[in-house]
């Protein structure tokens, strides 16, 4: 089945998602659905509209925060964990923010007596002195405007810093950079970017030119820029886009935007990609030539993971499938136990052809 | 419309084009005071400072709007900031003293400084929020610096500040070997300010077409794309953010060198920061180029044609104080308005609408290809 | 330090009663921001047109000599008026500058409204210029103009030193934005307008597949929240004594902080902001230093954003993928 020669069923799993529950509100668009993808597989999920795909890819990519449930990858979550660095950087901000709070509030006094205090017109400022100076006011400093003020930053500084780590401990660039790189259901390019750039920017994650480097135009900015212009040009070349390098994303048709889509997401060397309908709106030569692209994926190295609508697709490509109704898996296996399915042909399949 | 043309042709066109754009610009700027003498005086080279100054701020701000795509409506407070250090770093009132040069290069990072406090814990909000966090912000900077009567002197301002200097041989004419800029000698100043926005606009172009300006631009294009790659939204935007603030603040301080005194905080209000967007927008949202015409279309209108108008109206004793409608300088704010809504009726993309061209690596690679795969 | 209890409750009543007054305003901003996503910076500029506007209409009709219930009379046909004005100008506004823009990036309606604003600032210039006798003989067209107190600060409660003072002005001014806003809301839920526009502000596309003319809707919003700008710069120049044509950019400010603090697009996160905004400004004015006021006031509204990134009432945003 795979190209890779690595037997999918023997395969270690990549992806593991364990009990996923996405509630908004009062809306379960998925409940407690659980599948493991393994390393070298085409996985697809499908499922009738709003059985809750997206919603699951977007909890997978860290998009939405799951209600319930674990996305494990490569065996374990991928998140910022409570460590040295949050704790440090809490300390930092609190004590930051406290001494700034109180040097603000008593700006004015403490200006008087380091600054004012010790400078004569003319003579040479004596530093040491206006330090202790500075030291002496603080520490004189009354209850109200010296240890008010000191809590208060404090109590801000470290509070808003816990906050700001509990909303990033799982955000989509650390996913991404983790390796899950993903395509969108409605095409989701930069538009005013040239192809390349669209695909340039997917790499970011593998480049190492920093601000300075780009500022001063140093050799490390030439030889990387160099290196991830041909490697992004062998991507455009592998979705058959080599052609229009710099065109506009916008001016590009249809299928070809999905195709670029895939170029940016691989550019970024993901282990797994999510592609949301890949042939959503393509015409059916369009559709063999996906089909041949993603068996290319995968022959890459890159495992696959796609939500369809298109039977012809999914069954001609996935090692296995996952069915999604009401927000539930109603089944799993590979494409000939899908067809013969009694729930699934009920829910879904028996409305349409089967490939 | 791109899309049936051979890209790689129409792109180095465009990019030809606007290269060529900056080098006529430059070869005019270079040349003005030239003209300017020939012709026995203008006095159009001391308005052009003003030019320069904010076309230093608009790029700055350019970065922030046009690259990144966040409204920011408080750039004038980080050139306050600039002000301001620079003054109480220099003057002679102030026990510090330090020459023209090394506070001016002080301003730089300190208005990175302000920018990140600023923008670390704010660039996290949606765009219309960051924007009022940004207009509040320009409004405590100008209370603190009016309020803060020991430190900055409130509304009188600080003054005198020192000029540039420049190392001269006295054999040459220098004072001790050094040659000091003088406030009656505009043409200097002039050539100074050149050559600071000629610097601030390859530092802008470089990271334009760096890995850092691709990371801006994919926040503007769509911030969730921008992500799910990899981006760091917050760092990305905290980047822009304070090197905007650097370039005001450094436009600040060359400011304050100038006037030899930081003025009153209200010389750096709202209205500062709505011209410097205006710019921006202009000519042309993203486009360095476009900048340069916004500043000289704005500025320009501003302090030189309208004051030249005015005063030949004035001669002509077209102008009278005993009406509201008598005087010129009332019909200012009207003109403006008038030619912005117009103007984003009419001609939304700016002066300069068209595309920039955005060398990635390859398109520039014309020029570290190996010999003989000539483009 | 004793704290003064009676102090204390005056500094609130007269912070509630200057917000309830930002809150108005702020419903404009909110309103016309929550249907187009435009933060309308020409509104405060409206409400300042909108009080020279009652002022010369003060002149015009002699509304100041009248008294007693001739006076109240007075102040209702002001409100009305002063209404109209706002709202019709509001919706010519929206009709030549920001309709032809519907499908502009939010950037380039944005820059219009800072151009109107321009413009508004100037006309209002002009208007302080006019020689007429109401502005003040002689007075420069810049000059702030007195607005006559024609509802006087007579206090109904309190009055002697160490009391509590309510005033008729508060009185009226919770008499004039109480109903307003109840009625808004009344507006928004109850009428076929209210539905068209929460409609229409959820989604312009699929409300004008459904047969919702959305300009006519979006027109009716800028109508309804100049209107209500325009009985908030009544009670506002009643209150503050003086109008000039900068009066704008403050009074503007002040609402829209409002707007944001309580949650840009919710009409009682506006009214919200608008109450907790006036108390704040009151409390710094009362208790700390008038000139630090405003430094204060945006402190809390980053701190407050820094918290909740949507404003107090404000929904949190979901991503649309």
């Amino acid at each position: 089945m795979s190209a890779m020669g690595a037997n999918p069923s023997t395969a270690p799993v990549l992806l593991d998602v364990r009990g996923i529950t996405m509630r908004f509100g009062g809306l379960v668009a998925n409940e407690n659905v659980s599948f493991g993808v393994r390393e070298g597989e085409i996985f697809a999920v499908i499922g009738p509209n709003g059985a809750g795909k997206t919603t699951l890819f977007n909890a997978i990519t860290g998009i939405y925060q799951p209600t319930a449930g674990d996305v494990l990858f490569q065996g374990a979550t991928i998140e910022r964990r409570f460590g040295g660095m949050a704790i440090a950087q809490a300390i930092i901000a609190g004590v930051g923010t406290s001494f700034g709070l109180v040097v603000a509030v008593n700006a004015t006094e403490l200006w008087a007596a380091a600054i004012d205090g010790n400078y004569e017109y003319g003579e040479p400022f004596p530093y040491s002195s206006a330090i202790l100076s500075f030291l002496a006011t603080m520490k004189d400093l009354s209850f109200g405007w010296g240890v008010v003020p000191a809590i208060l930053g404090l109590f801000i500084g470290i509070s808003a810093s816990l906050v700001f780590w509990r909303n990033g401990r799982r955000t989509p660039d650390l996913i991404a950079r983790a390796g899950i790189a993903r395509t969108f259901q409605n095409i989701r390019l930069f538009q005013e970017l040239d192809l390349i750039e669209n695909v340039l920017v997917g790499m970011d994650s593998r480049l190492h030119t920093r601000f300075w480097h780009a500022l001063l135009r140093l050799p490390r900015y030439f030889r990387e820029r160099r290196i991830a212009s041909a490697k992004a040009r062998e991507l455009l070349a592998f979705v058959d886009l080599a052609d229009k390098v710099h065109q506009k994303a916008k001016n590009l048709p249809y299928g070809h935007q999905r195709r670029l889509e895939i170029a940016r997401a691989l550019a970024s060397e993901p282990k797994l990609l999510l592609l949301d309908e890949p042939a959503a709106g393509m015409n059916p030569a369009e559709t063999v030539d996906l089909m041949r692209l993603i068996r290319k994926v995968r022959d890459r190295g890159v495992t696959v993971v796609l939500i369809e609508h298109h039977m012809r697709v999914v069954m001609g490509i996935s090692d296995r499938i996952v069915v999604l109704q009401y927000g539930k898996k109603i089944a799993e296996g590979n494409p000939d136990e899908i067809k013969s399915d009694e729930r699934c042909i009920e829910a879904y399949l028996g409305k349409e052809e089967l490939g | 419309m791109d899309a049936l043309r051979p890209s790689s042709h129409c792109r180095r066109s465009h990019a030809r084009g606007s290269t060529r754009v900056d080098l006529l610009l430059l070869v005019a700027a270079l040349a003005l005071p030239v003209v300017d003498w020939l012709s026995g005086g203008l006095g159009l080279i001391d308005p052009m400072k003003a030019i320069f100054i904010y076309a230093i701020l608009g790029l700055g701000l350019n970065i922030v709007t046009g690259f990144t795509g966040l409204l920011h409506l408080g750039v004038a407070a980080f050139m306050a900031i600039g002000v301001y250090s620079f003054a109480i770093l220099t003057a002679d009132i102030y026990p510090f003293q330090l020459g023209f040069w090394p506070a001016l290069l002080l301003t730089i990072p300190i208005g990175a400084f302000a920018g990140f406090l600023l923008g670390g814990p704010t660039l996290g909000l949606r765009g219309d929020y960051l924007a009022i966090v940004t207009l509040g912000f320009g409004e405590i900077v100008q209370d603190v610096l009016r309020n803060l009567e020991t430190i900055t002197k409130g509304t009188q301002g600080i003054n005198p500040l020192p000029p540039p200097t420049l190392p001269l041989p006295t054999a040459w004419g220098g004072t001790n070997g050094w040659y000091e800029f003088q406030a009656d000698t505009p043409q200097p100043w002039y050539y100074l300010f050149l050559l600071f926005l000629v610097l601030v606009v390859v530092a802008n172009r470089n990271l334009e077409r760096s890995r850092i300006g691709r990371a801006w631009m994919s926040v503007r294009e769509d911030d969730l794309a921008s992500k799910s790659m990899g981006i760091p939204p917050v760092k990305t935007k905290l980047v822009a953010f304070a090197t905007a603030a650097a370039i005001a603040a450094f436009a600040g301080g060359l400011w304050a060198s100038s006037l030899s005194s930081t003025g009153e905080p209200s010389n750096y209000d709202f209205q500062v920061s709505i011209l410097a967007l205006c710019i921006v927008i202009v000519g042309g949202m993203g486009n360095i180029s476009g900048v340069l015409v916004g500043a000289m279309v704005m500025i320009g209108v501003n302090d030189i044609v309208l004051q030249k108008i005015f005063s030949w109206m004035a001669k002509q004793e077209l102008t009278s104080t005993g009406s509201v409608f008598g005087s010129p300088n009332n019909w200012k704010f009207l003109l403006f308005g008038l030619a912005l809504v117009l103007m984003m009726r009419f001609k939304p993309d700016g002066l300069i609408p068209a595309r920039k061209p955005r060398e990635t690596g390859s398109a520039r690679s014309a020029t570290v290809r190996p010999k003989g795969e000539a483009s | 330090m004793e704290l003064d209890v009676q102090y204390l409750l005056q500094q609130l009543v007269n912070g509630l009663s200057n917000g309830m007054i930002s809150a108005l305003i702020a419903i404009g901003y909110t309103m016309v921001y929550g249907i187009i996503e435009l933060i309308n910076w020409a509104h405060g500029d409206l409400c300042m047109l909108g009080a020279f506007f009652a002022l010369t209409l003060i002149g015009a009709l002699g509304i100041g000599a009248w008294s007693g219930p001739m006076a109240a009379f007075g102040v209702v046909i002001l409100l009305l008026a002063t209404a109209g004005f706002c709202g019709s100008l509001n919706l010519i506004v929206d009709r030549f500058a920001y309709r032809p823009l519907r499908r502009a990036p939010k950037l380039t309606l944005l820059v219009t409204a800072i151009g109107v604003s321009f413009i508004f600032v100037n006309l209002g210039l002009f208007w302080g210029g006019l020689p007429m006798t109401v502005f003040g003989e002689g007075n420069a067209a810049a000059a702030p103009k007195n607005f006559p107190a024609i509802v006087p600060a007579t206090p109904i409660l309190g009055g002697e030193p160490g009391q509590v003072t309510l005033t008729v002005r508060d009185l009226m001014i919770a008499g004039v934005t109480m109903p307003l806003m109840v009625g808004l809301w009344w507006l928004v839920r109850h009428t076929k307008l209210g539905k068209a526009m929460r409609a229409v502000a959820q989604n312009p596309t699929a409300a004008s597949l459904m047969g919702i003319n959305t300009d006519r809707v979006i027109g009716a919003t800028f109508f309804i929240g100049g209107a209500l700008g325009g009985f908030g710069s009544v009670i506002y120049a009643i209150n503050n004594g003086t109008i000039g044509f900068q009066l704008g950019y403050r009074a503007g400010m002040d609402a829209f902080t409002a707007a944001v603090l309580g949650g840009i697009g919710s009409l009682p996160g506006a009214v919200l902001g608008g109450l907790l905004i006036g108390v704040a400004r009151s409390l710094s004015d009362g208790y700390l230093e008038a000139r630090w006021t405003p430094t204060l006031v945006f402190t809390i509204l980053i701190l407050i954003l820094v918290f909740r990134p949507s404003g107090l009432l404000g929904l949190k945003s979901k991503e649309k993928v």
